[in-house]
């Protein structure tokens, strides 16, 4: 019976020839949804047998000297998975039979029948080979195979593991002690060697973790030390460049903007996570000021003093609406200073333009009389328009108490 | 005509800069780093030092160590520094070394050339951003003032006037009209302040450099 399924790897390892020449047959692969390896299911999709007459041929085979394990653990290294169902080559197979519990209780028996048979016999090594094989089966299975495998949670591994573990060093000692703590020479070196292995399947999740973390750091660390490099090198040449550009560029020219809207974007990438970023006026006039910045030829520096205030929703917004203006309408190089204290919050925005007669001002221009000075002014606080000095441009003042 | 020694690490920067730089500003030489700059300073003693804060070379200490061992010139050679930032720990690094003025490297040629001559003729050069620094580095903002005039550690009520009206972007010329002074009396204020800066044993300016790992 096994030489009569021998013929299907042939099939299988030739398996372009096998399919030109009988192209009805689907090709040999293993399904990746399993009772233990797929091979069954795939043999009788390949075959077109019922998969229990396969089973059964495999299972006969295999009491006949193993040659049925022998022939399922082959056709198990060499042939493939199928595709997984969404096409993605990555997903886990996943197996119905809990192989790992099963190959346990064998071994168990095993080790019990060892026992038994070190204390009545004397010598019990192929029932101690036997119970060593199926149990570091067990645990071998757990580790490599049930550990990607979906369908095994980790308590389930947690106990294959332990209780691995357990039968191993139990066993051990029960051989060590056999016949009065008098084993046979063999059975004791295997019963040591059995508690050794006991010992390292306790310990080996512990000791993967660790160096699992270990190696975590270590990447972490270069990475770090990578992206400070590069920062250092960006900083010494990008920056350089983009601030020669502006330099030679003019402040209200396109390319200087684009020059310094680039330099900006660059040292929030270099220094991020310097500063916390929050609802800070500082913080919200500067992305303001930035923001307008790229859509008007103006540049727009903002100078900070005193301390961190929370940003007062009706002070950013006349603020923005007066470097609005002061971009919009004056362009060129615009002035911005804030100065904060616990009780009161001065905010300045000059610019250099032609300047504006508050009282000149057509009717229609609602912006300056109403989103800035009537806006601080229901805020509590007040808004002063003027010339700048020498007659220069505009200075909008804005002041809040706190 | 002034005469100039430029220093920067960046050939591309100095080569960007000399070319920006006006027909009344002569450039005696260049140096790269910090060993180089104190050999070019000291060799060829120009009016004024155009030097970048952050230099390789040398103890490690870039542009505020080339002015330390130049401090016997300090006389007759001015520091312009320039720093491709404007974060406080450069500012005040080099300024509190000796520099006269600092300014970003982003600045216009217009700028940079009027820097230059006010450095050479003995005034500081402060932008708003430095004269942000130093109301927040002296207190100024939450109400300090100084009693006496020659209080190292305060600054005085017309100081601390001078100082705001910089940091809201006016020239020397505009905060002289605004104040009804003349523009001397402007620059007396900004390089009396400076020497405050320079001079001040301020425990919240040392507090506050420590805290930027300045000193």
């Amino acid at each position: 019976m096994a030489s009569g399924s021998l013929q299907a790897p042939h099939l299988c390892l030739d398996s372009r020839v096998s399919q030109t020449e009988t192209s009805a047959r689907p090709p040999l692969v293993r399904p990746r949804r399993a009772v233990i390896g797929g091979v069954s299911a795939g043999l009788s999709e390949h075959l077109g047998w019922p998969v229990r007459r396969v089973r059964l041929l495999l299972v006969v085979a295999s009491l006949l000297g193993g040659a049925g394990i022998l022939f399922y653990g082959w056709l198990w290294a060499l042939v493939p998975l199928a595709p997984g169902e969404t096409g993605d080559a990555e997903e886990t197979p996943r197996r119905r039979a809990p192989i790992a519990a099963i190959l346990l209780v064998l071994g168990a028996v095993a080790a019990i029948a060892a026992i038994v048979q070190a204390n009545v016999e004397g010598s019990a090594s192929t029932a101690v080979s036997l119970s060593l094989a199926l149990t570091g089966g067990a645990v071998v299975w757990s580790l490599a195979l049930d550990e990607h495998d979906p369908d095994r949670s980790p308590r389930y591994r947690l106990i294959i593991r332990s209780a691995g573990a357990t039968v191993l060093l139990a066993t051990g000692l029960l051989l060590l002690a056999s016949n009065d703590w008098r084993p046979e020479a063999m059975t004791a070196v295997v019963a040591v060697g059995m508690m050794v292995l006991g010992l390292a399947v306790a310990v080996a999740p512990f000791i993967v973790r660790l160096w699992n973390e270990l190696m975590r750091e270590r990447s972490g660390r270069i990475r770090e030390e990578q992206r400070a490099e590069i920062a250092a090198h960006l900083h010494d040449s990008v920056l350089q460049t983009l601030a020669l550009i502006q330099n030679r560029a003019g402040a209200s020219s396109d390319v200087a903007r684009i020059a310094r809207a680039q330099e900006r974007e660059l040292r929030e990438w270099l220094f991020a996570g310097d500063g916390a970023p929050g609802a800070d006026l500082v913080s919200e006039l500067s992305e303001d000021a930035a923001t307008i910045e790229v859509e008007y030829p103006a540049r727009i520096d903002v100078v900070t003093v005193g301390e961190s205030v929370p940003a007062h929703p009706s002070l950013v917004a006349a603020a923005r609406e007066a470097m609005l203006n002061a971009a919009r309408h004056g362009g060129g190089e615009v002035s911005v200073y804030v100065e904060a204290a616990t009780s009161a919050v001065d905010v300045f925005v000059r610019d250099r333009g032609a300047g504006i007669d508050l009282d000149a001002l057509p009717a229609d221009r609602l912006g300056v009389r109403e989103s800035i000075i009537g806006r601080m002014q229901r805020a509590g606080g007040t808004a002063t328009v003027q010339r700048g000095a020498g007659g220069v441009g505009t200075e909008v003042h804005l002041h809040l108490d706190l | 005509m002034t005469r100039v020694v430029i220093v920067d690490d960046h050939s591309i920067f100095r080569s960007g800069l000399k070319a920006s730089l006006d027909a009344a500003v002569e450039v005696l030489s260049e140096a790269a780093d910090v060993d180089a700059a104190v050999a070019a300073v000291t060799e060829h003693r120009p009016e004024v030092v155009l030097l970048d804060v952050h230099l390789p070379g040398g103890a490690g200490g870039g542009g505020a160590e080339v002015i330390r061992r130049c401090a016997g010139l300090l006389d007759s050679v001015r520091f312009l520094a320039l720093s491709v930032s404007d974060s406080a720990e450069d500012v005040v690094g080099v300024i509190r070394a000796g520099a006269r003025g600092y300014i970003t490297k982003g600045s216009s040629a217009d700028d940079v050339n009027s820097a230059i001559r006010t450095v050479a003729s003995g005034d500081a050069v402060f932008s708003p951003r430095l004269a942000g620094f130093v109301l927040d580095a002296f207190g100024a903002a939450a109400g300090e003032q100084a009693v006496a005039d020659d209080e190292l550690d305060r600054l005085s009520a017309r100081e601390r006037e001078v100082m705001r009206l910089i940091a809201r972007g006016y020239a020397y010329k505009e905060v002289a009209t605004e104040l009804f002074i003349s523009i001397k009396t402007v620059e007396t204020h900004v390089s009396a302040v400076l020497r405050k800066l320079q001079l001040s044993s301020r425990h919240e300016l040392t507090a506050w450099a420590l805290e930027r790992k300045l000193l």
